[in-house]
C-alpha cells in the first residue's frame, strides 16, 4: 500500500514538476531570508549578514539537485530535460542533425529493407503446419545428381514405408482452360488426394481431396486459390460444385485455397486437380515431386535409412527399365527445395549491409567525438554546478539515441522505398510474396537504432568526460587542448570505416568481374535478331504425334513467309538454361557395366530450322529432319562435345545408342553440330542429343524466329498460328538477348547490391577521413600559422596534413586485406571462374579505395595551406 | 567533538528532524534553528543540507507539508510528523539508545 501512495506522489510530483521547482525555489529563498533577519536582529549589518547566511546555506543549486533526487522521481525528470536539451542542440547545430540523421537513417534504412527480405524468405518457418516435419523425397543418383520421383518409387513408398506420417506427390505443369470467354493457359499442380493433408494446408471454401480420389477412374475433382476464383469467377460467386474444362476434361471444383496462399512447396499454381496415377509399365519417367511428413519423433536420417531399404527392393524389381544400382531415395528437408541456393546470397547481403550500418556509425561517432571536444567547456560546467559523472553520460546516451530514434524513422521511411524495389526490381525470388515490413521487422529496426545510439552515443564518453576538467576551463576551446585519447579515438574509427569499407568493395568486383565473365560465356548461338516464345497445342486435339507433326509441317513454313523472317524453327529444351528433357542411354558399341549408371545428357526435339534459327552450325553429317518419321528408324545428331566425350579420335556417324533402358530398337548417330549450353552459363559439358520433332510427341514446344533486325512481332506470330488453329496458346514471349539477360538476373542482383553497398560504404568512409581532417586543420590553425611563419612551405604542410589522413587509410587499408581474405570465401558458391582471393581484384579494389582517400584528403590539405599566419598568430 | 560538523550521518539529521517535528510543526529554517539550539551548536551543518534530507523524509511519508502563514506574517511551507513518522521516530530513538549505551559501555571499559 505503501509503494503505492509513493507512486501516486512521485506521479504528481512529474505532473506538476514546474510548481515542485518553484516551491523549491521559495522555500530556500525564504529560509535564507529568514536566516538573514535573524543575524541583523543579533547585531549584523544586512550586507554582512547576507554573505554569511549564503555561507551557511551552502551550495543552493547543490541541495536542489539532492531534493530532486530525493524526490526520487529523479531520472524521469532528468531524462525529459535530455531530452529537451538534446533537441535545443539538435536545433542549435541543424547541419550536424542533419548529416548525423541522414548518415544513420541510409544505415538503418538499408538494413531494415535487407532485414525484412532475410526474414520473410530465410527465417520466418514456412507457412504449413510443423514446417520442420515436411520433407521432399528426391532420387539421389550416384553421381549425387538429385531427380523427381517416378510412379515406381512413389507407390513403393506409400506401400512400404515406415517413418512417415504421410505422403504425396505434385506433378508441376500447365493446362488448357476452356469455357470461358477464352481459352487460356494455366500453371497447375497435380496432386494426389494427401497433398493438403500432408502440408496441413485447409481449403477455406469447401474441402480438399478425399482418399480415392486419385485412383483412375474417379471423378476429377480440382481446387483452386482464392485470387484465380476472384479473376475467373468474380467475387463472391457460389463456385464450389461448377465445372472446369482443363485440356479438354470437366473437372469438378470441390475447394478453394485460403486467401494470400499463391504458391505450396513452392510451386506456384492456380489450380490444383487431382493427379490420378496409371499403374507404371516401367520405372520411368520421373517427374513426380514427392512431399512427406516424418512421423513423430522420427529423424531425417531415420528416414534416409527406411527409405533406402524401399530404394534396394525397387531396383531389384525395375532392373531392367534403370540402371543404377546406387540411386537412393532420399529425404531433404523442404525449406532447402523452397529456397534453393538463395540463402548463402541473403545472409551474404545480409552481412554486407551490416558493414555499412557500422561504416555509418564510425561516422556518425566520429561525428559526435569532434563536437564532444568542442563541448568541454560546456561539460566541465555542468559538471563544478554539481552534475555528476553518471549524470552526464545519461544526458550524452539521451541526446544519442534520441539523434538514432530520428535516423530510425527516417530510415523505416527509406526502407519502404528500398524494399518496394529490391521485390519489384529484382529477380523472382522464391517465398517473396510473404516478405513486408511487418511488426518482427519494425522490432528488429528498433532494436538496431537503440543499439546504434548506444554505440555511437558511447564514443564521446572514451574522451569527453574523463578528460582534465579544469584544465579544459582554463585553456579554453581552442589549439592544444584537444585531447591525445580524442584524437586517436578518431583515427581509430577512420581507420575502421576503411577496413569495413574495402571487403565491400572486394565484394562487390569479385560478384561483378564474375558477372562479367558469365555474359562473356559463349553459349553457342547467335542471339540477335531472335524472337522465342513458348507455343502450346490443346491436347483435346492433338492427342497424337502425327496430328502434332501435320499441325507443325503447315505452320512453320507459313511463319518463314512472314516478311523479314530469315529462319524459323521448334524445340523442345532452349539456351541457356532449359534442356526442356534429359535422357539416360547406352552406347550399343561399349555397354556400361551393369548396375552402374548410364550417362544422361540433354535431348531435344527440334526442326532443321532451330539450327539456322539460333545459328548453330552443322559440323558433319546431316540433320534429322520431317523425313524422318514415327515408324522410320530413329536417327540423331550430336553435339561435337558429345562426339569427343564418347568416341574421342574416332568417327562418331553411325555408331548408335539405346536410350531410357530401351535395348531393342537403337537411335542411330546421322550427324555432328557446333556445341550448346543447356545447363546454364556455368555448365561445362555441353553434350547433347537431337532428334527430330516428328519423331516424339510433344504438344508445347519453345518457338524460335530469326527475323532481319528483330522485325517480327508476337502478335504477327500469333494470329498467323491462331488462323491456323484458334485454339494455339502463345506465352512467354521475348527476345532471345533478354532470356540471355535474365539467366544471369540474380547473379546480377546479389552484385548490383553488393556494388551499392560498397559505394554507400566507400563515400561514408570518405567523408569520415575528410571530415577528420578538416576539423584536425582547423584546430591546428595556430600551429600551421606557425610553421608556416617558420618558413614551411605549403607543399610540405599539404604533405603533413595528407599523411596524417593517409596513415589511417593505410591502416584500415591492412585491416580490411585481412578481413576481406577471411570473409570473401563465403562468396565462394556464387562465383563463376573468380577465385574469392583474386589477386587482381585486391589490388585494383586497394587503388581505388586509396585514391578516394587521397581525393578525401586533399581538401582539407589544401585549405591547411590557405592558413593566414599574420591572422591566426593575432587572434589570441 | 569538532568533526562531528562534517560526519554528522544522514540518519541522524533524519532523526534529530523527526525529533524536532514531534514537538509540533515547523518550516524549514525554523527546524534548522532549532536543532542548532538543541544541540547548542555543536551540530551545524550547512544548513542546505536539511532539504533533500525534509524531502527524502516526506518521499517516505514521515512526514507531510503544507503552505501555511508563519508567525512574522510571510507565507511558508510547515513540515509536520505522520503517524508513520511518529512510530520510525520510537524506533530509530530506540536503536539509537542501545547503540549509545553500547558507547558508553565500550568508553566506561576501555578507561
Amino acid at each position: 500500500m505503501d509503494w503505492i501512495k509513493r507512486l501516486r506522489r512521485r506521479i504528481r510530483i512529474l505532473l506538476t514538476r514546474s510548481r515542485v521547482e518553484r516551491e523549491m525555489d521559495e522555500e530556500m529563498r525564504l529560509h535564507i531570508e529568514m536566516e538573514i533577519e535573524d543575524l541583523v536582529r543579533n547585531g549584523m549589518n544586512r550586507e554582512e549578514a547576507r554573505r554569511e547566511a549564503l555561507v551557511r546555506f551552502g551550495g543552493v543549486e547543490r541541495y536542489k539537485e539532492q531534493g530532486r533526487d530525493a524526490r526520487g522521481v529523479r531520472w524521469l525528470v532528468d531524462m525529459g530535460q535530455d531530452f529537451r536539451y538534446a533537441t535545443r542542440t539538435f536545433r542549435k547545430n541543424p547541419g550536424y542533425t542533419f548529416v548525423a540523421a541522414l548518415t544513420l537513417a541510409l544505415g538503418i534504412g538499408a538494413t531494415t529493407a535487407i532485414f525484412s527480405v532475410v526474414d520473410g524468405v530465410l527465417l520466418k518457418p514456412l507457412p504449413y503446419d510443423k514446417p520442420g516435419q515436411l520433407m521432399i523425397i528426391a532420387e539421389r543418383y550416384s553421381s549425387s545428381i538429385l531427380r523427381p520421383l517416378s510412379v515406381v518409387d512413389y507407390q513403393a513408398i506409400q506401400a512400404q514405408q515406415r517413418t512417415l506420417d504421410s505422403v504425396s506427390g505434385l506433378a508441376r505443369g500447365r493446362a488448357f482452360l476452356t469455357g470461358g470467354d477464352q481459352s487460356e493457359r494455366v500453371i497447375v499442380g497435380r496432386v494426389t488426394a494427401d497433398w493438403f493433408n500432408t502440408l496441413g494446408v485447409h481449403p477455406a471454401e469447401g474441402r480438399g481431396f478425399r482418399p480415392g480420389e486419385d485412383s483412375p477412374g474417379a471423378e476429377r475433382v480440382v481446387v483452386v486459390t482464392h485470387a484465380f476464383r476472384e479473376r475467373y469467377f468474380g467475387r463472391g460467386a457460389d463456385v464450389v460444385g461448377r465445372t472446369l474444362l482443363l485440356d479438354g476434361e470437366s473437372h469438378t471444383l470441390v475447394g478453394v485455397l485460403p486467401r494470400g496462399v499463391e504458391s505450396l512447396a513452392g510451386w506456384r499454381a492456380e489450380i490444383w486437380p487431382v493427379l490420378q496415377l496409371q499403374p507404371p509399365t516401367r520405372r520411368g519417367p520421373f517427374f513426380l515431386v514427392a512431399i512427406a511428413r516424418l512421423r513423430g519423433g522420427i529423424s531425417q536420417q531415420e528416414a534416409a535409412r527406411d527409405l533406402a531399404q524401399v530404394s534396394e527392393r525397387i531396383y531389384a524389381q525395375w532392373a531392367e527399365s534403370f540402371q543404377d544400382r546406387e540411386a537412393r531415395l532420399t529425404p531433404i528437408p523442404l525449406r532447402d527445395l523452397v529456397l534453393g541456393n538463395v540463402g548463402s546470397a541473403l545472409v551474404l547481403l545480409f552481412g554486407a549491409v551490416v558493414f555499412v550500418l557500422l561504416i555509418a556509425l564510425a561516422n556518425v561517432a566520429n561525428l559526435s567525438l569532434a563536437r564532444a571536444t568542442t563541448r568541454e567547456r560546456e561539460v566541465a560546467l555542468r559538471t563544478s554546478l554539481g552534475a555528476t559523472r553518471g549524470r552526464l553520460v545519461r544526458q550524452l546516451l539521451v541526446e544519442s539515441t534520441t539523434l538514432a530514434a530520428l535516423g530510425g524513422i527516417a530510415g523505416l521511411l527509406l526502407s519502404v522505398i528500398a524494399l518496394d524495389a529490391l521485390i519489384t526490381m529484382g529477380p523472382r525470388l522464391p517465398r517473396l510474396d510473404e516478405v513486408g515490413l511487418d511488426g518482427r521487422v519494425l522490432a528488429f529496426t528498433a532494436l538496431v537504432t537503440v543499439i546504434s545510439g548506444v554505440l555511437f552515443g558511447l564514443a564521446p564518453l572514451v574522451h569527453g568526460i574523463s578528460s582534465d576538467l579544469g584544465g579544459a576551463l582554463r585553456g579554453g576551446g581552442g589549439a592544444g587542448s584537444q585531447g591525445k585519447r580524442s584524437k586517436a579515438a578518431r583515427g581509430a574509427l577512420v581507420t575502421a570505416e576503411f577496413a569495413l569499407a574495402l571487403p565491400l568493395l572486394v565484394g562487390a568486383a569479385l560478384l561483378f568481374t564474375s558477372l562479367e565473365r558469365l555474359q562473356r560465356v559463349d553459349v553457342g548461338i547467335d542471339a540477335d535478331g531472335v524472337l522465342a516464345a513458348r507455343a502450346s497445342l490443346p491436347p483435346s486435339k492433338y492427342s497424337d504425334g502425327e496430328s502434332v507433326t501435320r499441325f507443325w509441317v503447315s505452320a512453320l513454313p507459313e511463319l518463314a513467309e512472314l516478311p523479314g523472317v530469315e529462319a524459323v524453327g521448334i524445340s523442345t529444351g532452349i539456351p541457356p538454361d532449359d534442356p526442356g528433357m534429359t535422357n539416360n542411354f547406352d552406347l550399343v558399341d561399349r555397354p556400361v557395366s551393369p548396375g552402374s549408371p548410364q550417362p544422361v545428357v540433354p535431348w531435344l526435339l527440334v526442326s532443321p530450322g532451330f539450327f539456322d534459327a539460333l545459328g548453330v552450325r552443322l559440323l558433319r553429317g546431316r540433320l534429322p529432319d520431317e523425313t524422318d518419321g514415327l515408324d522410320d528408324p530413329e536417327v540423331a545428331a550430336v553435339s561435337a562435345r558429345w562426339a569427343a566425350r564418347f568416341f574421342p579420335g574416332e568417327e562418331v556417324l553411325g555408331r548408335q545408342l539405346f536410350v531410357g533402358g530401351n535395348t531393342t530398337s537403337p537411335v542411330t548417330v546421322v550427324g555432328v553440330v557446333s556445341n550448346v549450353k543447356y545447363d546454364g552459363l556455368a555448365s561445362v559439358d555441353e553434350s547433347a542429343v537431337y532428334k527430330s520433332y516428328t519423331q516424339g510427341t510433344w504438344r508445347s514446344l519453345n518457338l524460335l524466329v530469326r527475323s532481319r533486325g528483330n522485325s517480327v512481332t508476337a502478335a504477327q506470330l500469333r494470329s498467323r498460328l491462331q488462323a491456323l488453329d484458334p485454339d494455339v496458346a502463345l506465352a512467354d514471349v521475348q527476345t532471345m538477348r533478354d532470356k540471355l539477360a535474365t539467366s544471369v538476373a540474380r547473379p546480377r542482383y546479389w552484385a548490383t547490391l553488393v556494388g551499392i553497398f560498397a559505394g554507400v560504404g566507400l563515400a561514408l568512409a570518405a567523408v569520415g577521413i575528410y571530415g577528420m581532417l578538416s576539423y584536425f586543420v582547423s584546430r591546428q590553425q595556430r600551429d600551421i600559422g606557425i610553421r608556416m611563419a617558420m618558413g614551411a612551405e605549403p607543399s610540405s604542410v599539404r604533405r603533413m596534413v595528407i599523411g596524417r589522413g593517409m596513415v589511417q587509410a593505410v591502416l584500415g587499408l591492412g585491416a580490411g586485406l585481412a578481413g576481406a581474405l577471411l570473409v570473401t570465401r563465403w562468396l565462394e558458391g556464387l562465383l563463376f571462374e573468380v577465385s574469392p582471393t583474386d589477386p587482381a581484384t585486391f589490388g585494383s579494389v586497394s587503388l581505388l579505395l586509396l585514391g578516394v582517400a587521397l581525393a578525401a584528403c586533399y581538401l582539407p590539405a589544401r585549405r591547411a595551406t590557405k592558413v593566414d599566419p599574420v591572422r591566426v598568430l593575432t587572434e589570441e | 567533538m569538532a568533526r562531528s560538523k562534517a560526519d554528522l550521518l544522514q540518519g541522524t539529521l533524519d532523526m534529530l528532524i523527526l525529533k524536532t517535528l514531534a514537538l509540533g510543526k515547523l518550516h524549514g529554517w525554523g527546524i534548522s534553528k532549532r536543532i542548532r539550539e538543541m544541540s547548542r551548536d555543536v551540530l551545524e551543518v550547512n544548513q542546505g543540507s536539511l532539504y533533500p534530507a525534509l524531502y527524502r523524509l516526506e518521499d517516505r511519508g514521515l512526514i507531510e507539508a503544507e503552505w501555511g502563514i508563519s508567525p512574522e506574517g510571510r507565507r511558508a511551507k510547515f513540515y509536520s510528523l505522520t503517524g508513520s513518522g511518529k512510530k520510525a521516530l520510537r524506533e530509530e530513538r530506540r536503536s539509537w539508545e542501545l547503540f549509545s549505551e553500547a558507547v558508553q559501555l565500550i568508553l566506561q571499559t576501555t578507561q
